[in-house]
């Protein structure tokens, strides 16, 4: 079976024409899928999570999976964030050290997704961004990723990848899943069937709210990652099933995609030339806390 | 008999990193236990290099579904955490009280609201 892909850029167009390509291969297994790039002339590097997030499903059926004809620019990218990798193409190195590399995570691994960003947030291309940003930064990546392993109910894993744009002063960081999605999880919780991707994933954005059981609070790691962009001034997208939703200093919005993305991606921008301190201007004590 | 309990959160979970669930359970079974004893519990934070929300709903946030503000404020103690760190236990703390107060109340709203547009909407 031959997929062409064309251009994919990190937003709901992106996002769109990968869940296109998930909805064609929905019911093929035992074959062999080949991913010509003949007509991709670019490829946002984030967007290897979502697509893998696709290409783990087609894997799990045990179709053979290849990726041909990536135009040079494009294989330049996926060569250097090693993507490629995963199809057994040579690797580049990253000579600006600009990639956060794309990499799958098992669902325990909290500790391989620490050492991860030590390893490729420090002291490369990243930019040195202030103490405060980095903290903050880090802190919502592993609330998504934390989210993701407990959420996603899905054996292959956790597919990360992140890039730097040094002129657009942007870090891109992505987290996929090729799990059951949100809806299924708010479904599940709300006992409401019909619920559509849309409004399952603003009820999951909504503070306090979460489908996580065992009597505990919770649902508030999504907000706090957006109070943290919206001072940044950065950027946080959030797909999963037919649902896109992205919220940034602009204002937020929801929109049904065509196709049906198999699981949930969440990407968060963030602007590094912020030096914001991200500290209350009063201290607390513990006194002040309970 | 020692009233003064202090629970150093690395030593006991065995890492830096306060991010999973299960290991906030972990700090949880020994807060409620001490506290349910009449202990004093101060936990240290000492040496912990990350730490989400998402740990401290299960280690913290958690308590005030066994035991009253009252209980919690005249026995628990922090230390060791800096200052964006507490105002993030903070608000864990203020999100726990909110959801033990009244429960599903979140849901049901949001449901209600929703019973009118959810057949316009089905998605298959």
């Amino acid at each position: 079976m031959l997929i062409p892909i064309g251009t994919i850029r990190s937003n709901c167009n992106g996002f769109d024409a990968i869940a296109e390509i998930a909805v064609k291969t929905k019911n093929v297994w035992l074959d062999s899928v080949e991913f010509d790039l003949s007509f991709c002339s670019f490829f946002e590097a984030n967007m290897a999570a979502p697509l893998y997030a696709v290409i783990a499903r087609l894997r799990d059926e045990l179709n053979d999976v290849t990726i041909t004809n990536v135009p040079a620019g494009v294989s330049t990218i996926l060569r250097k964030n090693k993507f490629l990798s995963v199809f057994s193409q040579p690797e580049l190195t990253d000579t600006n050290q600009t990639t956060l590399p794309f990499k799958i995570l098992k669902l325990t691994a909290g500790d391989q997704f620490n050492d991860y960003l030590d390893t490729y947030m420090r002291g490369r291309g990243i930019p040195a961004m202030s103490e405060a940003l980095t903290k903050r930064f880090r802190q919502s990546l592993f609330e998504i990723f934390l989210n993701a392993t407990i959420h996603s109910q899905s054996k292959a894993g956790i597919f990360v990848c992140g890039q730097f744009y040094p002129n657009k002063h942007r870090l891109d960081f992505t987290i996929a899943d090729a799990g059951v999605g949100i809806r299924e999880n708010v479904r599940r919780y709300t006992r409401k069937q019909k619920l559509n991707s849309c409004k399952a994933i603003e009820w999951a954005m909504t503070e306090g709210n979460t489908t996580k059981t065992g009597n505990q609070p919770g649902g508030l790691g999504l907000k706090l990652i957006k109070d943290f962009i919206q001072m940044n001034g950065g950027k946080i997208q959030v797909v999963s099933r037919y649902g896109y939703y992205d919220f940034s200093a602009n204002g937020e919005s929801i929109r049904k995609m065509s196709n049906d993305f198999p699981g949930t991606c969440i990407n968060i921008e963030i602007n590094t030339e912020d030096t914001s301190s991200y500290c209350l201007k009063s201290e607390l004590k513990s006194e002040d806390i309970f | 008999m020692n009233d003064q309990v202090k629970i150093k959160v690395a030593d006991l979970i065995g890492s830096s990193l306060c991010i999973s669930a299960e290991d906030g359970q972990k700090v949880f079974g020994k807060v409620e236990q001490l506290v349910r004893e009449g202990k004093q519990v101060t936990i240290s934070f000492e040496n912990v290099t990350m730490l989400i929300s998402l740990f401290l709903n299960v280690a913290i946030g958690q308590l005030y579904g066994s035991f009253g503000e009252e209980t919690i404020r005249a026995q628990l103690k922090v230390e060791g955490l800096s200052s964006d760190d507490m105002e993030l236990l903070k608000r864990v703390v203020d999100n726990a009280k909110k959801y033990y107060s009244n429960k599903k109340s979140y849901d049901d709203a949001w449901l209600e609201e929703d019973n009118n547009l959810e057949e316009d909407n089905n998605e298959e």
